[in-house]
Order: structure tokens, then sequence, then C-alpha cells
């Protein structure tokens, strides 16, 4: 297109379109508006490790094995079944008479297809680290796939079950290429993709020869607004639908609008405080951790600061997560155990002097409870020095372990223990604040490889109470998810944070 | 003449340049990009790997050396974040902007300069206390504050007008009023004062001796006079008007270049950052040597002269 | 008397808020009995009137009034810093230029139009990117974007100022360059910064509103008026009062300065243009 078309086209796109269509009549045509902060970062699948760009792709294709929405556990989708066959492969058996979007069969070759795009550097995708492990793909008939890895990965079903594996189609890919397949994205998915306005709007439309039956809403837009408050006097002026993230103070005023409710869950992502081991200084002492968790008053930062929107945690897994072990004991606050502990580690915290690095706006209030946590150890003493971080700062020096000596994070989705526990507690892991510990590495490293499902959870469970006992975060909670989403609308969000509206029902 | 442009389009490149070799050097020192655009679950390893397939593991000289030579021929690599090219990225986003800020360039003409004149014919009335009060308001107000009140006003009580985005006429209105209103009340002021001087100069009082209408005089004789700094002003706010729509933009959910520019530098996609500058140094100097041309036209005085100071 | 007020009365009123900003930023601890950064829960979010706080109270129990007050030193304190480096540095930057001509000149025009050439919101949240968040660093932004509007102006001044009688006359005298330079071609181009100056003043402040709202603000929990703005985005439907009153305080002060600003214009020199 030359220049000048393009600039015609533009004006074009900006005064010739019509605007939005009201709430009412969207509920006519059964038109959902959804909206993010962000647009998305590509339209091709298995390419960005990315929530917003995963989310709207997921629309429109659709995941090899799925997350049951209530246990989270794998759940069939695009493969109707697994096994084991032995040490390093592991079987799939595909769904029959699903279609692509160009009317290309879902089958074997599409699977080998997807982990061959994955594995080629010259994609860039950022799963390919992630597939590592798996050797190849062997098709054993047009039903039926084998993923054969270099060992013995039993955590594969975990790492397959969500965004990690989306079936792309193999004869649109070979034939036309990746660029044509990014510009108009073919999947199995719900919906089909009607067209990308950059940096607006996404609009997808309903899939009539859809697998299973097919969605209520006739047509999802995606708009992307980055300034929160504008999304959310959008959604009370009934211009979109569903939004993420309203933030607590602000639920009372959202019920009461009569345009839209609040819809929260628990989420799987997990917030909490890390006191870094990693470097000489009071945190490498086990009593002066255990003094500062405390120290500090969990309750009443979900309380006051959250309003009650968060579930507290008692160790490095949320009872959400498969592996999660319920025996655990909650770190109790007491002030009065802190002080004895920090003399008995012959520290005197009103002379200590800490620094807690935070991000802002990444997690619900984070920077308030950042703030609310220096408050907390203010009244047994210690001076905090809270460092706001703009986000790629904070990431910044996280990696290069130049943050003060606790930190504010979350992780997530946190869905399984092996993505949990060994990001996280190994010394030598990008985002880990903790480490030095060679029993603790050396039972993780173990766990990771047992194939029995009941030694497994028996082997986190361990790891678990170590973790525990060892004191290394302040543990927090799970984060509620907030979703303002508009009255017409019957939409139970998911913990693991996905936005499907082919799970929205429309009010008639 | 022509040699003049030739200078002027030298000096433009120069310019260019500099502003380039001065940006890249800065967000070299700005801290790891790459972390930004990978998952959370990176291994050390990975990463190291990334770094490499993308060049940031090259001595500084040398990627500065390679950015160059691709630059020249119009590369800047591609967007660490959308894996898409960056100027051709840059270059969607840049009408959207572009026509914001001439719609808010034009309602600043359209009401700022009608106003600084009648202020100025009319010294000392109400009109002018009330014109000029709102011009200083204007400026004192901070856009985004702005913005954000009259999005709660017009959208969610009244139901006037969309709270963001594009697709019609009435998309236009808020922004335009939000990004307009600092530099509008700053032209009104100007104008007003730039015609005050003019009407008490001698050129003008002649032509009123000679019992030329009010009209005519103001029309043909002081408005034409005093556009200088008028012209000058309008041609340094374009400049501003590009980056000044950042905060419009992303309030009201304009897909333009402000809005692009401010994410890619808290993203560190460093590629757009550097197209986005290359981007505004060249609309930037294109517009001061348009403005400079039209100095010619308006005072022949200054046509010898060529530059201003 | 009416000619006074025709003339003047603009620049008094902006004095008197002028005034009365910088009296409530130095009396704060004497008119609030709220320490700004205490944080109490049991309070947050109260409306405006709450017994024991007048405009309310923030999200973490702040009370309003207090930190609006002790915003105003923040304000201040910005805005003078900034225009003290600006004036300082592209000042001399300026008269340097503009006596000594030639290759100096040039260079600094041609960096004039560099930065110039750069919107000033982004140069400042590009420079922030860098050297990070903080009341510091974003004077430091702030300053290196800003310098630029003197440098150029006293230039212009001190070209047009060069030419002057007294000027040719002191230099047949024989008087040294230095002496020259700040002891006439100063005192001349003064007005000129102290004009830019004011002008500026404002601005600075506001521009601090700009890049706390984009994400790079003052530290908390110190209150300065543009991260108050910038946080109270969150509660503006539930709070109103957290956008308002820092919103009302910032206007006020950016109006003050200003109308004195144009006071200082018209007094010290009639003829002169932005």
């Amino acid at each position: 297109m030359t220049r000048f078309t393009t600039l015609l086209t533009a004006l074009a796109v900006l005064l010739g379109l019509a605007a939005s269509a009201p709430a009412q009549d969207r509920a006519r045509t059964k038109e959902i508006v959804v909206a993010f902060a962000a647009e998305p970062r590509t339209l091709l699948p298995d390419t960005i490790v990315d929530w917003t760009t995963n989310n709207m792709v997921e629309h429109m294709y659709d995941r090899l094995v799925d997350r049951d929405p209530k246990t989270y556990k794998p759940s069939p989708m695009l493969a109707t079944g697994w096994k084991v066959i032995n040490d390093t492969t592991w079987e799939f058996a595909l769904r029959q008479n699903v279609k692509f979007h160009n009317g290309e069969p879902f089958n074997a070759q599409s699977v080998k297809a997807t982990m061959d795009y994955i594995k080629d550097p010259a994609n860039k995708t950022h799963y390919l680290p992630r597939w590592a492990l798996v050797k190849e793909v062997q098709i054993v008939n047009d039903h039926t796939v084998r993923f054969v890895t270099e060992k013995p990965w039993p955590g594969l079903i975990d790492r397959i079950a969500g965004s990690d594996f989306l079936p792309m189609p193999p004869k649109a890919l070979k034939e036309q290429g990746v660029q044509a397949l990014a510009a108009k994205p073919i999947g199995t998915g719900a919906f089909r993709f009607v067209q990308w306005v950059r940096d607006e709007k996404l609009v997808v439309e309903r899939n009539p020869d859809y697998w299973q039956t097919p969605a209520e809403a006739s047509r999802v837009t995606f708009r992307f607004i980055p300034e929160f408050s504008a999304r959310l006097a959008a959604l009370l002026a009934g211009e979109i639908d569903i939004m993420k993230d309203v933030p607590p103070q602000n639920v009372e005023m959202l019920e009461k609008s009569g345009k839209a409710r609040l819809r929260a869950t628990v989420s799987s992502r997990i917030n909490y405080l890390a006191l870094v081991n990693l470097k000489p200084g009071p945190m490498q002492d086990l009593r002066v951790r255990k003094a500062i968790h405390a120290a500090v008053n969990v309750d009443e930062l979900i309380q006051q600061v959250l309003k009650g929107r968060a579930t507290k945690m008692c160790g490095p897994l949320s009872p959400i997560n498969v592996d999660y072990s319920p025996k655990l004991q909650c770190v109790k606050h007491d002030p009065a155990q802190a002080q004895a502990l920090f003399k008995e580690a012959g520290v005197d915290p009103t002379k200590l002097q800490l620094t807690l690095d935070t991000p802002s706006g990444r997690y619900p209030l984070d920077k308030d409870i950042s703030l609310a946590i220096a408050a907390q150890l203010q009244r047994v003493g210690i001076k905090t020095n809270v460092v706001v971080n703009e986000w790629g700062t904070h990431l910044d020096k996280i990696k290069n372990r130049t943050t003060g000596d606790m930190f504010f994070l979350g992780w997530g989705p946190a869905l399984d223990a092996q993505n949990t526990i060994e990001q996280l507690f190994l010394g030598k892991q990008t985002y880990s604040s903790y480490g030095n510990n060679a029993p603790l590495e050396a039972k993780i490293n173990q766990a990771v490889t047992i194939v029995d499902p009941r030694k497994r959870l028996e082997a986190w469970a361990e790891i678990q109470q170590m973790v525990r006992d060892e004191v290394p975060w302040v543990f927090l909670w799970q984060q509620h998810d907030l979703y303002g989403v508009a009255n017409w609308i019957e939409w139970t969000p998911r913990a693991d944070e996905r936005i499907w509206m082919y799970e929205a029902k429309l009010a008639r | 003449m022509r040699a003049y442009l030739l200078s002027r389009l030298g000096q433009t490149v120069l310019v260019v340049f500099l502003s380039l070799t001065a940006v890249f050097f800065l967000m070299r020192l700005g801290g790891d990009p790459v972390l930004l655009f990978l998952p959370m679950d990176i291994q050390a390893k990975d990463l190291t790997e990334f770094r490499e397939r993308l060049g940031f593991n090259d001595p500084v000289a040398v990627q500065y050396g390679r950015f160059v030579g691709r630059a020249v021929r119009g590369d800047f690599g591609e967007s660490l974040r959308y894996q898409q090219d960056a100027l051709g990225l840059v270059l969607e986003r840049l009408p959207a902007t572009l026509y914001l800020a001439v719609a808010a360039l034009g309602l600043t003409f359209l009401v700022a300069v009608p106003v600084g004149v009648l202020s100025a014919v009319r010294r000392g009335s109400l009109f002018d206390f009330f014109g000029m009060g709102a011009a200083v308001l204007g400026q004192a107000v901070p856009g985004f504050w702005l913005g954000l009140m009259m999005i709660y006003l017009f959208s969610v009580r009244l139901g006037w007008l969309p709270t963001g985005g594009t697709g019609s006429a009435l998309h236009f209105v808020m922004p335009c009023v939000v990004l307009a209103s600092f530099y509008a009340a700053r032209m009104a002021r100007l104008t007003r004062s730039s015609v005050l001087d003019t009407l008490n100069e001698e050129f003008v009082l002649t032509a009123r001796a000679k019992g030329l209408a009010e009209r005519v005089v103001i029309a043909k004789h002081a408005l034409k006079n005093s556009a200088i700094p008028i012209v000058t002003l309008a041609g340094l706010d374009t400049g501003q008007l590009l980056g000044g729509a950042v905060i419009t933009e992303t309030i009201f959910a304009w897909p333009g270049l402000g809005r692009l520019t401010v994410q890619a530098l808290l993203n560190r996609d460093f590629p757009v950052v550097l197209a986005a500058v290359f981007v505004f140094s060249v609309t930037y100097t294109l517009i001061n040597l348009v403005v400079d041309l039209l100095y010619g036209w308006l005072d022949p005085r200054t046509r010898r002269q060529g530059a201003r100071a | 008397m009416t000619t006074f007020i025709g003339r003047h009365g603009r620049g008094v009123l902006g004095l008197i808020i002028a005034a009365l900003v910088v009296v409530a930023a130095g009396a704060a601890p004497l008119l609030v009995a709220h320490d700004p950064v205490q944080s109490d829960f049991a309070v947050s979010l109260k409306p405006p009137g709450t017994p024991g706080h007048p405009l309310g109270t923030d999200q973490l129990g702040r009370d309003l009034l207090a930190r609006v007050l002790y915003g105003a030193r923040v304000a201040l304190f910005i805005g003078l810093c900034c225009v003290l480096l600006t004036a300082v540095v592209g000042g001399l930057l300026g008269l340097l230029a503009g006596y000594f001509e030639g290759w100096l000149g040039a260079v600094l025009m041609r960096v004039a139009d560099v930065q110039l050439s750069f919107p000033f919101i982004l140069l400042a949240l590009t420079i922030n990117a860098i050297v990070g968040l903080g009341l510091r660093n974003i004077i430091v932004s702030l300053s290196v974007a800003g310098w630029v509007v003197y440098a150029r102006v006293v230039r212009g001044e001190v070209l047009s100022v060069k030419e002057r009688e007294f000027v040719h006359a002191a230099q047949a005298l024989g008087l040294g360059r230095a002496r020259l330079l700040f002891r006439h071609i100063l005192p001349n181009v003064a007005p000129t910064i102290v004009i830019v100056a004011s002008l500026q003043f404002a601005q600075f402040i506001v521009a601090e509103a700009a890049i706390s709202f984009l994400g790079f603000g003052v530290q908390p929990p110190m209150p300065a008026w543009g991260s108050m703005l910038s946080e109270s985005r969150d509660y503006l439907y539930v709070a109103w009062w957290l956008a308002a009153f820092p919103g009302a305080a910032l206007a006020l002060t950016a109006l003050g300065i200003n109308l004195v600003g144009d006071w200082l214009r018209d007094v010290l020199d009639p003829k002169f243009r932005v």
C-alpha cells in the first residue's frame, strides 16, 4: 500500500467505522466487548508467553489438553486421552472430526507440525526452552501421537495442559507461511478471526462448525484501553462488558451502578514478600526471617488493604495447586515471639534498616501493601525504606540480585509444583530469592524426575514442609481476581485467569 | 533559494543523526531489555541465548555500528515486544497522532486566535478579563486531570460522548479539547500581546490617520505583522503537540504514536524507541522548515537572512 | 486607582496566591496536626468533613489536608530547583554562546535543536527510565529537558544587546571580556531570564504531575501533588476528593505563578515576546 493510501485508510478508520453500539443493542445481537489494558503481541499461537496475548489467541485456537475449570487438573480438549508408554514416551489420543477454520482436518500431522514450529529457532518462540526436553513427536496414526522426551519427564502433562501447546494448521503453515498465519489466524477454536485494528481492537465471530456446541456469543470485540479509570468509565457507561482487576475499594460502587456487577474468583496467582538470602545480610539468619514473618500481620493486610479480597497461604503452594499439601501450619503473627527471636539472633530490631523493593500497579495494591508492611515492621522498631520500581527495573534488580533485603513479587498461574518451587527456590534461577540450601536443592532436583504420581505427591509434600520451615518468604496470599461483568452476561471467572468467551452465557 | 533548502535539509539530517545517537546510548544505559520480553520462568542460559541472538552481548560500539548501517536503509530492526518491523509499527501509528495533532492545532487557531485578537482590541473589557482568565486557567490545569474529569462528566454521567477509542467524529471531541487546552490558552495570550504591540506601532497609527476603517486596519496590517510570533509558537507547539499527545492518547485509548512510544520506553523496546525518535525528529525539523519558509512570506525582511536566531 | 488595578491587578492577585502557597508550605506543621505519611487503616477513604480530617483521607488513611499542604513543599522545591538549575546552566550557556558566537554558538544551537526535536515529556521520561524514580531524579530529568529554552532565548537577547551603544563604548574603553559579560551584558539580559524563569516554574510543577501520571513519580510515601493525582485514578469514582484537592492545589499554584510571571513581563519589558 502506498503511503498515501495508508494515510487515507487511517482517516477512514478513524471516522468511518461506526462507533461501538450501546449495551442494549449488543445484548440483542449477542455481541460481547472485553477490555484489556494492552493489545496482543502477536496473533500466532505458541510464540510469545504473555497473558493478554494468549487470552485472545485462545479464542481462535484450542488447547491440546485443557484444565478443568473446577479442579484445575488436566482435562481432554483436542486430545481425548493420554497415557505413559515408557519412561520417555507419552501417548496422546486425538479427537476426531475436528476441522480448522479453513477446512483442514485436525490430526496427528497438525500436532507434529506445531512442535516443529516451536522447535525451529528461526521462529524465535518463547516456548522453545519450555519444550526443550521433547526430542520429537511421532505419528502413530492419524489420531494418535507420541511425545518422545530426552529424559524422563513426568511433568509433561502439566506443561501441555494449558497455553503451551495450541495446534496449528500444517497445510496453511507450509503453503502460506508463518507471516500469513500471523496476519490471518486459522485455528480450531470457538471463534474465527475477523479483523485486528492495531492498538485499538480485535474482532472475532462465532465459529458455527465448532466441534462442541457453538458459542452463545455471536461476536466478541476486544478493546485495548490502557488507562484503568477509562476502562472503568467504559464499563460504567455500558461501552464494554468485561474488565479485569477492579480495585477492592471500587466494588461497592460497581455493584450499585446498575450496569455491571462484580464477579470474583480466587486466583492461582500468588503474592509473596521475598526475604533475600542470596547475599550477606540479616536475612541469611533463619531466626531473623522467622522474626520478620512473625512481625507481619498478614490477616490485617488482607482485611484492611485488600478489604478481604485475598486468600491467605501458609506455604509456597496454594490449595489450587495440584501438588498442594494440606498439612502445613501457618507462621503465626506474634510480635512477642518476633522480639524473642531477634534477641536470640543477637539482632536489635530498632537498629535494623531494611530496604523493600516493590513494583507499582503490577499486582493488586502492591505498593500500598508494601507500605503497610513497612508500617507493621515499624511497630517492632524496624525502619524500612520502601523503594518503588518501575516494572522493568524491578525485574532487573531481582535478576541481578541488586534488590534490597526484601522484595514483593507475584507468581502465576501457579498450578503445579515444578513450575513454582523449582523456579523460585533454586539459587541459580532467574527470579529466585533463596538459595544456598544444598539438601533442599537435591530434593527438588530429585522430585521432578519421579514418575509415580503418589510418590511424587509425597516428595512435594516433604519439600513444601522444608520450604515452609526455612521461611524464605513472608507467605502472603492468593490474589482474588476481581472482574467487572455487565449485567446481561453470565460468566464465571477461572482461577487460571483465562478469559474465554465461549463460557459466557447471555441473559435473555 | 535552492541552496538554502539544501543547507536546511543537510542540517535536518545532522540533527536526526545526533538525536538517534544520543538516544541509542542513553537507552543502553537503562538496563537489560531482554528480561521484559521473556516469560518469568526463563532459565539463565536461555536468557543469555536470547541476548546473543538479538546481538545485545556484542560490545556497544559494534552494536552502534550495526544500528547505523541498518538505519540508513530504513531498517530499525524488529520490535522486541511485537516481533514486527519497528519502523513499520511506528509509521502505522503516526497518522492517528497526526490527525489528532492537526485537529487540536485547528481547534487552537479557531478558538485562540479570535479570542486573542478580540481581547486585544477590546482591552480592559469584560471579554478581555474572562478570556484571559480562561486562558491562564487553561495553562494551569494539568491535561490528564481535565481529561479524567471530562470522561466522568460527559461519558459516565451524561453519556454524551464515548470514553475513548476511535470510530466517529464524536471520538475526536474530548481528546482534541484536552490536547489543545494548554496550547490554545498559550496561543490566546500570545496573540493578545502580539496584537497589542502591533496596534501601537507606527504604521498602524499611520493607517488609522489615513482614515482606513478599523476592521481593515486590524485585518490587513496588524494581523499580518503580529503573525510572526504566532507562527513561531505554532511551529514549536506542533512538535510539542506530538509529544503532549502522549498523555491524551493514554487516557482516551487513542491508537497513536505517543502512546506507542511511552509503552516502548516502559518496555525497553529499543528498536521502537529509536524508530519513534527518528520519526519525531524528522517531523519536527520539517515543520521548522515550513515555519521558516512562512516567515519569509510574512516578513520579507527575514527572507535574505534565512535561518532564525 | 482603576489604572493600577488594570495594570497591576493580575500581578497582585498572583502574588497573593503565590504567597498563600508559600505560607501553606512553610507553616504546614503548624496548620495540621497529622503526619502526612502516617497511615491508619481504620480511617481509610473517609470523605471531607469527617471529624479531624477536613479534606478527607486517602486509601492508606493518611490525612489529605496534611498531604496537600506538605505537597506544597515538594512542589515548590521541585519548581525552585529546576528553575535554578536550568536558569543558571541555560543562562550561562546562552550568554557564552551569544557573546562568543562562532563555533560555540553553532554547536550549542545544534544541540538545542536536537533536544527540541524530541517532545519534552518523552525526553524527561527517557531520562527517568534510565536514572530511576524519585524526587532527585525527577529534578534531574526536568532540568535536562528544560535548559534549552533559556539557552535559546538568552542567546538571542545577548546577540541584540551586543549591538547596543554602551557595549561598543565599553569595548572601546578596553574593558576585559569577563567584566563586560558579567557586569554589563548580564544585567541587561537578567530581566529576560527572570521572565522565562517565572513562566517555567509553573510548567515544571505541572510536568512533575505528568511524569508521575505516566508511572515515574516521586517515591512514596512522600506527598507530591503529581503522584497523589496519579494514585487517585484508582479511586476516582469512589473518592473524588483524592483527585479534586491536589488537582485544585496544583492548578491554583500554577495560576498564581503564571499571573506573577505575566505581570513581571508587563513591567520589566513590555515588548518581550515568548
